[in-house]
């Protein structure tokens, strides 16, 4: 979808380019209107004090007086003309020199306008109008040169058409300006969003423009909710696993107290089913409390969680005086649930630990995925095994590196974040090698800069 | 030595309590959060093991409040739920050991000596202080000419209390608080009793009798 930006601009470019062209036509053809109309009405002017020094005598013979004419009239080609025809005459004014006005002779009340070009390339405005006097017909022709009166108007239309460019780029920029301003609260909250995946906070801020107000309230709403399943349902199941274990213990307690009165396969078959069913419960119920990428709850921190995990192994495993190497990038950003991950380290990190002789190892990095190391000095696996170590969910006997339970717990969580594991002997130290790799919602993350 | 099992899982305790006893230790129980904190609070008990699904008061409050108070009691976390967040919160609020339920007995005693000897520094396995060592599972104590003798339930708690801790003077009353639980009749006249039979085991000049202050274990290394 394109952005709403990009869409608001268009569409108000557009209808400001419209508004200003129709503006520009509207007034240019005003104003020659206006211009020509008031040149007519001159010209009507001029007729009727023409006729009124008009003289006719007893023979009919038409005279003008020409004394009190505007001189403009006699000036050769000064662009204001006219004509008077009757019956017996032609009488041109001298302005016209050696030129003719082009006539038709009118009925008295006549007028007829039009355009002629005159001398001199002159386009005129050409007034007849029909008139009569003592008995005889007249037709006055009067006319005047629109070429000043046309640069005039070629020279404001030009002017106006600068101006309007101006307003209009002036305007685009502005509105382009409000726009962005209108719209940075969209990208402030792209920019919560973000924030929210990075788990830098739980909630958006709910100081928004009103039109987004709902938007962000019911997003918090959501949040809330989920997070409030989500910690429900796992207490739920926390609950579950003590229901389930309680009976469990006291089971192993009742087989190991009575080993020496009970036949030995049947106390054998005892442990073996008590430790089937503790396994398979907690297989399934790690499995259900895995949070995945629904980016509630708190987020992984390899910063806060993991020293304190490691601190949490060193201390499970003091006495075997093993040290650990954390290889990681300054700032390793995960956004992984943190019990998630805990559950995913602890049991890749206690198999590690529980083989290791001196010597566990972990490298982090992250790009598009997180990627992560962790090897022993240990024993090591059978490579022929490699494959299948993680499929072998409940295993009683976990004397062979690898094998059990931690490794199948990790493979859900891995397999629930879509990421991969596998298993290979470590150059470095070795011993056993896991290698873990969670593709990072990159889509979310960043999304696309438009 | 006296442990508080916190545990409200009334047939897991009778269970249990049976199993540390025939172990050698004195068992008081608190079946809620509340009344394991106020019993972890009495100086008398050297391990705690902490249900942390306790009613009324879960054990990680419990654990946290004793450790904000002060209180350094060795304390081994039993919980059902062994999701690793809640491992690490245990520790974190100062746990010193960690079993999930279920578990087998044996291990919790191994993990309990372990702590207790870890507590009073000294290494894992036997105790052995000078040239006495004193097996825990069998409960019996090796003399430096090679002979084992087995003890009876008194002597070894007795024995062991003293190996933990040479050179440092026991009341009497101390030792009945450290050997007996709450329901057991204490006389501590009954102790005087005990120290003569091991003296007889491991030498008369190893246990030495400080008029009006107690008994000192005297570490010949």
């Amino acid at each position: 979808m394109r952005s709403l930006q990009s869409k608001l601009s268009f569409g108000l470019t557009l209808s400001l380019i419209t508004l200003f062209t129709t503006l520009w036509f509207l007034i240019s053809f005003s104003i020659q209107y206006l211009a020509e109309d008031y040149i007519s009405s001159r010209l009507q002017h001029d007729a009727e004090m023409l006729i009124g020094n008009i003289q006719v005598d007893k023979t009919g013979q038409v005279k003008l007086d020409e004394s009190s004419i505007n001189p403009v009239y006699r000036q050769p080609y000064s662009g204001h003309y006219f004509l008077i025809l009757s019956r017996q005459q032609n009488l041109s004014s001298r302005s016209l020199w050696d030129q003719q006005l082009q006539h038709t002779k009118l009925k008295p009340g006549e007028q007829f306008t039009q355009f002629q070009n005159g001398p001199d390339n002159q386009s005129l405005l050409v007034l007849s109008n029909g008139f009569s006097k003592q008995g005889i017909n007249l037709t006055i022709t009067v006319a005047e040169d629109l070429n000043p009166v046309k640069s005039n108007i070629r020279q404001f239309r030009i002017r106006f058409a600068i101006v309007a460019i101006i307003m209009l780029l002036l305007l685009v920029a502005l509105q382009a300006y409000i726009l962005r301003y209108s719209l940075k609260s969209l990208f402030l909250i792209r920019t919560e969003l973000q924030a929210l995946q990075h788990g830098e906070v739980d909630q958006l801020n709910e100081n928004v423009p009103t039109e987004l107000g709902p938007l962000v309230n019911e997003i918090n709403h959501l949040l809330g909710a989920m997070e409030q399943r989500l910690r429900r349902f796992r207490d739920a199941l926390s609950d579950l696993a003590h229901a389930i274990k309680r009976p469990l213990t006291v089971m192993q307690q009742l087989t190991d107290n009575n080993k020496n009165t009970m036949p030995d396969e049947l106390n054998k078959g005892l442990v073996k089913q008590v430790t089937e069913i503790n396994q398979l419960t907690d297989r399934i119920l790690k499995r259900a409390r895995l949070a995945g990428h629904h980016h509630s709850g708190s987020r992984f921190s390899f910063a806060h969680d993991l020293p304190e995990l490691i601190e949490t192994l060193k201390m499970m495993y003091r006495d075997k005086g093993i040290t650990i190497e954390v290889v990681k990038q300054e700032e390793v950003y995960c956004p992984i649930d943190r019990e998630d991950m805990l559950e995913l380290l602890g049991n890749l990190i206690d198999n590690a630990y529980k083989w290791a002789k001196q010597k566990v190892k972990i490298t982090i990095a992250v790009n598009a995925v997180l990627t992560i190391c962790i090897e022993d000095d240990g024993p090591g696996a059978d490579p022929q095994q490699f494959q299948s170590l993680d499929k072998r969910g409940v295993r009683l006997d976990e004397k062979t590196h690898g094998y059990g339970f931690g490794l199948s717990i990790a493979s859900d969580m891995v397999s629930e974040y879509q990421g991969t594991l596998s298993f290979s002997t470590s150059k470095a130290l070795g011993g056993f090698r896991v290698d873990v790799s969670l593709p990072m919602d990159t889509d979310l993350i960043h999304p696309e800069a438009t | 030595m006296r442990l508080l099992l916190a545990e409200d899982d009334q047939l897991l305790v009778t269970n249990l309590k049976k199993d540390l006893e025939t172990a050698g230790y004195a068992v008081d129980v608190a079946e809620n959060g509340v009344d394991a904190e106020y019993l972890g609070n009495e100086p008398i008990y050297d391990v705690a093991i902490l249900d942390l699904g306790l009613p009324q008061r879960n054990g990680i409050e419990v654990l946290n409040n004793w450790r904000a108070s002060g209180n350094v009691l060795p304390v081994i976390v039993l919980t059902a739920r062994n999701a690793w967040h809640e491992r690490v919160e245990g520790f974190k609020s100062g746990a010193d050991d960690y079993l999930g339920k279920p578990f087998h007995v044996e291990e919790l005693l191994a993990r309990i000596t372990a702590l207790l000897h870890r507590t009073r520094q000294q290494p894992g396995g036997k105790l052995k202080v000078s040239d006495l060592e004193l097996n825990e599972e069998e409960q019996t104590v090796t003399t430096p000419d090679g002979q084992s003798h087995s003890l009876t339930g008194t002597e070894f708690r007795l024995l062991r209390y003293l190996l933990l801790h040479p050179g440092k003077i026991i009341s009497k009353s101390e030792l009945t608080d450290h050997i007996y639980d709450l329901d057991s009749d204490k006389d501590s006249n009954v102790i005087e009793v005990y120290i003569r039979r091991l003296r007889q085991l491991i030498g008369a000049d190893r246990i030495e009798t400080r008029r009006g202050q107690g008994y000192l274990f005297k570490d010949r290394s």
